[in-house]
């Protein structure tokens, strides 16, 4: 009657070592990102090619979205493809590398030392990422199945070694004449690797997986996703040729219409997998979740006044890329962070604590680990700090700046908060 | 939910030990979120054998809830060795979801 009675899914989960460190990293990375927000918000009134801006930039992109995607990928990739994580050493090595490198890379930024700080810093975030792609690509090779999640994760890891390997040749340009230009002319290039070919690949593809699962939704559909897939990768890829190659930018708005095309049937795969969902309620923390998808379409709007003003008045064009890498980094991708982690986060450790205790003895529900009204009040902060810091930059009011960067900080302080407070979780008797 | 058995009895007293166990993250438990396939009793050798399967075949939590149901079979019967095997085929899907499940997850 039952085919293929086995018990391998039983001892395949990574183990909560290896994940951890990343989701601590993460969560640090993110309080001082916000504590040099306050100290730096000035900063925000200027030029965006600031020191300042670009240490915030690099610890939130890499110590705060990438760390944390990259922890929470060594736990979720065994469950989208159904095997095995290659080598958790390996995975445990690329955390030190990628650890060490963001801080000597982000002290370099902040200090504008671009010699050994810098270089060594992206170095290490190199091999870091090698690692990453190594131990992925071998899993992935065993899996039996084609499977649109994984092929989203693995493109993204490659987008984002072409980032790091982008960035680190702009690095050495500022002390060495690697490249024919400057390297403030690469920074729209280096950003949009990141942006759309690592973060938004990677957050669709698992995101896509994670969303119906948790909202316990009956709605699948590959094929949007390899549209998905297709769209966002084509406006990638010509943006970069576009951008290279052509003088007329104009042609920056196909690829901005591909990307938006993508975003727009990721939304729409978001909504029908809400509508058709058996569990009606949704948690707070998955409500967070669901409107970084609506988040995405802000720096969207962002881009086409910036492609705009690209084509019209080229000078006056850097409030909004300011704004545009904030609503980013911030903006989306915070937000999908603050929302997962505290649907990915409980399980681990409730793993970790309670799952030799199971049939014991009652034991909690992983939503029960962490504390939700400090999770209310932290959304609450971020939201309002969020708003104020937008409309700062854009109005260039250094009052509203600090105001909001306080904020921030106080959403950060109380994100940690709940980390540790998972983090040193001890079994509950009930 | 439709559990084959070779002691209907049994597994009906069986089935309200393993409505104990939950899912951690769903708070559902696995007979009503239809985990539970087959439960059958060796009694001469005191044995009994429960398939089942996971939402997903690398579900993170496997190995909690194959544990919990190890251990309330052991509980329910006791001096019996108890037997939890996963089966992925048929995979899970929603519609293995009982009524009472519904329910549950409708005003959860």
């Amino acid at each position: 009657m039952f085919g293929g009675v086995n018990d391998t899914a039983t001892s395949n989960t990574t183990s909560h070592q290896v994940v951890l460190p990343f989701y601590g990293y993460a969560s640090l990375a993110y309080l001082a990102a916000t504590l040099l927000l306050v100290f730096s918000s000035n900063a925000f009134t200027g030029h965006y090619f600031h020191p300042h801006i670009l240490a915030i930039t690099h610890i939130m992109a890499l110590g705060w979205g990438t760390m944390m995607i990259l922890g929470a990928s060594y736990q979720l990739v065994p469950v989208l493809i159904e095997r095995k994580l290659y080598s958790p050493v390996m995975a445990q090595i690329s955390f030190v590398l990628a650890g060490l490198g963001i801080a000597l890379l982000c002290y370099g930024f902040y200090v504008f030392d671009m010699g050994w700080p810098a270089q060594y810093g992206g170095w290490l975030i190199l091999f870091s990422v090698l690692l990453y792609l190594l131990n992925l690509a071998i899993s992935m090779s065993k899996s039996k199945e084609e499977n649109v999640h994984a092929f989203f994760v693995f493109t993204a890891t490659l987008w984002l070694l072409a980032t790091v390997t982008v960035g680190l040749l702009l690095v050495y340009n500022f002390t060495h004449q690697v490249l024919s230009h400057g390297s403030l002319d690469y920074l729209p290039v280096h950003a949009h690797l990141g942006i759309a070919g690592w973060f938004l690949l990677l957050v669709i593809g698992v995101g896509s997986r994670l969303i119906p699962m948790f909202l316990i939704s009956k709605y699948s559909h590959p094929q949007m996703l390899w549209w998905i897939y297709g769209l966002i990768n084509g406006g990638l890829l010509s943006f970069i040729g576009f951008f290279l190659y052509s003088d007329n930018r104009v042609w920056l708005l196909l690829s901005v219409a591909a990307v938006a095309a993508g975003l727009v049937l990721f939304a729409l795969f978001c909504f029908r997998s809400y509508q058709q969902r058996i569990r009606k309620k949704v948690d707070d923390p998955m409500q967070f979740s669901l409107l970084s998808v609506l988040m995405l379409f802000l720096p969207l709007v962002f881009l086409v006044v910036i492609v705009l003003l690209l084509i019209f008045d080229p000078a006056g064009n850097t409030v909004f890329v300011t704004a545009y890498g904030f609503v980013i980094l911030f903006g989306w991708i915070t937000a999908i962070i603050l929302g997962m982690t505290f649907k990915t986060l409980p399980f681990i450790i409730w793993n970790k604590v309670y799952h030799l205790l199971a049939g014991k003895q009652k034991t909690p529900n992983s939503k029960d680990l962490f504390n939700e009204s400090v999770f209310k009040w932290m959304s609450l902060a971020y939201l309002a700090g969020f708003v104020l810091f937008c409309g700062g930059i854009l109005s260039q009011n250094q009052i509203v700046l600090h105001a909001a960067a306080v904020l921030l900080l106080v959403s950060s302080v109380l994100y940690n908060w709940n980390v540790i407070r998972l983090l040193l979780h001890k079994p509950a008797v009930l | 939910m439709n559990v084959i058995t070779n002691n209907q009895l049994k597994a009906t007293v069986a089935l309200a030990a393993l409505q104990d166990v939950v899912d951690p993250e769903i708070g559902l438990n696995i007979v009503d979120l239809g985990l539970v396939y087959q439960i059958d009793f060796d009694e001469a050798n005191r044995k009994v054998y429960c398939t089942m399967t996971l939402t997903t075949q690398f579900c993170p939590m496997g190995e909690s809830i194959t544990l919990a149901a190890k251990e309330a079979l052991k509980a329910c019967f006791v001096g019996d060795e108890a037997i939890v095997e996963l089966s992925f085929d048929p995979p899970w899907n929603h519609e293995m979801i009982s009524e009472t499940g519904r329910e549950f997850l409708n005003n959860q």
